[in-house]
């Protein structure tokens, strides 16, 4: 049977790729490229750049191997988002393109650029070895071989998302503050370093969170969320970023680093008075020297517009308080209990 | 009329007050009632998720069972808030085991957390109960010499396995408001991108380059102002105004509107009434 014609033009159409082009050796500033190809419903990306590669230009460069999600190669930023070439189909990307017809290709952020598609992961695997990115074993080197190292279900559970993390670098390349400022730690390391901090089998546990909440570590992640939205393994890496602070608050106290007293903060202006006293909270993070000399000429302009937040004896609590405290504390012995358990 | 609990989020009861002071004047003109729920608590602004996550999920339970005990959804006009309690919410509708947990409780109070109510953020109610063929109705001063810069923030967008209204990588709600109110947005990347508030007081330069990039956009773009929904992007992109752009080089300003004024301004109130004049960026 013949097909209708417009079935057959829906099949396959011309695509232009917008290819973003950049060899440091020898160009001055970087540039793109346009090749147009005819491409098939059900053709990713990434065989999109080897057709130009193989018949059209072959000097076009970017990184690849498995071509079926597993190996994490060709992260790459595909109209604007950073995600796997060999798993993302031309035609979705296609529907959503706010040029018709054209799809941009660029590089990955946050990474230092080496030729048109391929970024340079060494800082990444740098940091990987800073935060003790492995498990180092408690079994003494005698025993090893002899007998099995068992883990439970329970606590495989705790780390099997986190496992499934294939280093494309596209949390890397989406994240706020890496963006910011090249030194933070970076979300794939921190998903790696609570992956490795749970597993009972490890011996750096300690070690490793000491090097976390330095600066530039695990309390200098903003929330955006950005990491978690973009993962191609849809890992929920938050959650292991928060995992990673609750160890940091039980193991290390809440007076820690700025970061864990600002959380605490919360904590305490929540149970006494069901609200949150703003005014004190800068001094309670970083005391009253980093406040002064970080936020008094914004308090001035602040106070000019009548913007400041009340005082603490002026905060009023919630309404029924008392009875909110009682139940907060009740929950408080509750998790006692579960720590006790725990033990 | 149709009627909703409304949370009060801390920073509105302090920092931001114009924000509900603005809702209070127009709401009843777009046929909604916000009902304060003054006993309700601090949501622990995504930190007490992580300090202790048993007491995240009680304060948090007993918010929405107080919007569940007048039979209301939960409005909220603070995205973190918003992402909080909708998270909350997540995990004990997930977990029969958390749930009884908290409302042993919880029926000190004489609460019960059952996951009937939605929370949801105003800027979802306008869009999807009041409409915008409503809005665009009751508009009386249309924006139309404004170029406005639609920033939505992260905690109304991700994650949207919590969150779920707007597509995170394309929202389009806050843009469609604007122009159910006559106004022109810019294209404008950094709409989906962080303010960087939640690090002011831990990572500065971090939090401020962050600010700085989304101001920068926009006042290159042109925009005559920025809207957001959030409040604690409103302080970050208000507030810390002129600290990010010094901190980044720039020697402009832009103003940096809350979405409850932006509506307050298309419904004829005065700058005044709204309390914009309370803004650091005039």
């Amino acid at each position: 049977m013949t097909l209708p014609t417009d079935q057959h033009t829906e099949g396959k159409k011309n695509v232009t790729f917008r290819v973003f082009r950049f060899n440091p050796q020898v160009d001055s500033k970087p540039y793109f490229d346009d090749y147009t190809i005819p491409v098939e419903k059900g053709i990713t990306v990434l065989r999109s750049l080897n057709y130009i590669k193989e018949h059209i230009d072959g000097s076009v460069s970017f990184r690849a191997f498995c071509q079926a999600g597993i190996c994490g190669s060709c992260g790459m930023r595909v109209n604007g988002l950073s995600q796997l070439a060999c798993t993302t189909q031309v035609w979705d990307v296609l529907a959503k393109s706010r040029e018709p017809g054209i799809i941009k290709v660029e590089p990955l952020r946050n990474l230092p650029l080496i030729k048109d598609l391929i970024v340079d992961m060494d800082p990444l695997v740098d940091k990987m070895k800073r935060y003790s990115n492995w498990v180092d074993s408690t079994m003494p080197e005698a025993e090893m071989g002899k007998k099995e190292f068992l883990i439970s279900e329970e606590e495989f559970l705790r780390y099997d998302k986190a496992t499934d993390c294939i280093l494309c670098a596209s949390c890397v390349s989406e994240c706020s503050i890496l963006r910011a400022n090249k030194e933070y730690v970076s979300p794939a390391v921190l998903l790696k370093s609570y992956r490795m901090s749970v597993d009972s089998r490890d011996s750096l546990h300690e070690q490793r969170l000491a090097e976390l909440v330095k600066d530039h570590g695990v309390w200098d992640c903003t929330h955006c969320y950005r990491c978690q939205e973009s993962c191609v393994k849809s890992i929920p890496i938050m959650d292991a970023i928060h995992g990673i602070r609750e160890d940091a608050i039980e193991s290390r106290g809440m007076k820690d680093t700025s970061g864990s007293k600002h959380a605490e903060a919360f904590m305490m202006d929540i149970e006494k008075k069901g609200k949150l006293v703003e005014a004190t909270l800068p001094i309670r993070t970083n005391g009253v020297v980093w406040t002064m000399q970080n936020l008094l000429p914004m308090a001035l302009k602040m106070i000019m517009k009548r913007r400041t937040p009340p005082p603490p004896p002026l905060v009023k609590s919630a309404k029924g308080i008392k009875i909110f405290r009682q139940m907060f504390r009740e929950m408080t012995e509750h998790v006692k209990q579960d720590h006790k358990s725990h033990q | 009329m149709k009627r909703y609990a409304y949370y009060l989020s801390c920073i509105n009861e302090s920092m931001t007050k114009e924000v509900d002071r603005s809702i209070d004047l127009w709401q009843k003109d777009l046929g909604i009632e916000l009902i304060k729920l003054h006993e309700g608590t601090c949501c622990g602004g995504s930190n007490l998720e992580y300090v202790s996550p048993k007491h995240f999920a009680l304060v948090n339970g007993r918010n929405i069972a107080l919007a569940e005990k007048m039979g209301l959804d939960l409005i909220v006009s603070c995205n973190t808030c918003l992402m909080t309690i909708r998270t909350a919410k997540k995990k004990l509708d997930e977990s029969p085991d958390l749930k009884k947990e908290i409302n042993d409780i919880l029926k000190k109070e004489g609460l019960e957390y059952r996951g009937t109510s939605e929370v949801r953020h105003l800027l979802w109610v306008l869009v999807d109960d009041v409409g915008l063929d409503t809005i665009r109705e009751k508009v009386k001063v249309p924006l139309k010499n404004y170029r406005i810069a639609p920033f939505y923030g992260c905690h109304i967008l991700r994650p949207s396995t919590v969150l779920g209204h707007d597509n995170p990588r394309d929202p389009s709600s806050l843009d469609q408001l604007i122009d159910a109110l006559g106004g022109q947005t810019i294209p404008y990347i950094h709409k989906n991108r962080c303010c960087g508030f939640h690090t002011l007081l831990v990572a500065e330069q971090e939090s401020l380059n962050v600010a700085a990039e989304a101001l920068q956009e926009a006042i290159d773009s042109k925009a005559d102002f920025i809207v957001t929904p959030c409040p604690l992007c409103h302080t970050s992109l208000d507030g810390y105004q002129s600290k990010a752009l010094k901190h980044a080089g720039v020697d402009s300003s832009i103003p940096v509107f809350h979405l409850s004024e932006m509506i307050g301004l298309a419904l004829g109130y005065s700058a005044k009434q709204l309390g914009i004049k309370r803004h650091i960026v005039s």
